[in-house]
């Protein structure tokens, strides 16, 4: 088993988000962004992004890795880059503010509903029988108790929004 | 549109342990023999072992969305031998030993459906 594929998850992890050059057997070379080393089979998923907003993805398998070498680190930007490259449609990223301002919406709606709403770190927590964890949909609404949950839940789907 | 033409394959027994995933498994064994062991270092203490367990599933679950977004894409395979084709990609397993690809374009045809074994290959690519 060749040097590569015996690191351990925290050293390969430090590749990741990072431009690295990697030689390969029958002495090719490739080049670009890590996304990820699958843990399982040491593969490097490489990627070089395009002009038009896609990009193109090689994989190096992780028996056939010779050496790694790492050219420049990333930054945030290349990072969210990546993570939005592979997520699937239909799922987006919400940014923290959002959250917080969703959740102080929904939380205004409930009371002005009076219904009583506590907050627990990151869930609202109603009557003390139902919880709504983020990002505070009406899929997000966890009880025991059916009425109350099929009463928050049509509220949290009436909710007009942030107001003005 | 080639047309797909029959290509000999050689006969595969049935797999004995229907779970690859058996760490006692003869396959599992012979391909894959430590992915899956913690580091001993990280056994003394349960943060370190913790964050090792963080950082492996991490590195999974993006490796297993690349995966996902080649799904029924057109990949190139370069094996070894100067060997490169073509072929749409189904799955993996979960070992990632095997590829079961669709029209997979060789030079002696277009196989309708075929299993890659990923020993055998050095990298592939696509597009998204």
């Amino acid at each position: 088993m060749n040097p590569w594929r015996q690191k351990m998850p925290l050293e390969w992890q430090r590749y990741v988000n990072n431009e690295v050059k990697v030689v390969a057997d029958e002495k090719r070379q490739y080049q670009g962004w890590v996304y990820t080393v699958d843990p399982v089979s040491a593969s490097i998923v490489l990627v070089n992004p395009q002009e038009d907003g896609r990009a193109h993805v090689t994989v190096v398998m992780g028996h056939a890795v010779e050496k790694v070498e790492l050219l420049q680190d990333g930054g945030e930007e290349i990072a969210q880059r990546l993570s939005s490259l592979f997520s699937p449609d239909g799922v987006q990223t919400v940014s923290r503010e959002e959250l917080q301002s969703k959740k102080g919406c929904l939380r205004a709606w409930l009371e002005k509903n009076r219904i009583p709403v506590t907050e627990e770190g990151e869930a609202l927590c109603v009557a003390g029988v139902l919880r709504i964890n983020p990002p505070y949909g009406s899929a997000d609404c966890i009880s025991s108790n059916e009425i109350i949950l099929s009463r928050v839940q049509s509220l949290v789907e009436s909710n007009p929004g942030i107001q003005g | 549109m080639k047309t797909p033409v029959s290509v000999l394959r050689l006969p595969r027994g049935p797999d004995p342990n229907s779970r690859g995933f058996d760490p006692n498994s003869a396959r599992f064994l012979a391909l894959c023999p430590t992915t899956v062991s913690a580091s001993s270092a990280a056994d003394a203490h349960g943060v370190a072992l913790r964050d090792e367990q963080r950082a492996r599933s991490l590195l999974r679950e993006r490796f297993l969305r690349s995966l996902l977004a080649m799904c029924g894409r057109p990949v190139r395979f370069s094996m070894y031998e100067k060997v490169q084709v073509e072929a749409k990609f189904g799955a993996s397993d979960i070992d990632v030993l095997n590829f079961q690809v669709s029209d997979l374009q060789t030079p002696i045809g277009v196989q309708k459906e075929a299993l890659l074994r990923c020993p055998d290959i050095i990298t592939y690519n696509f597009e998204i």
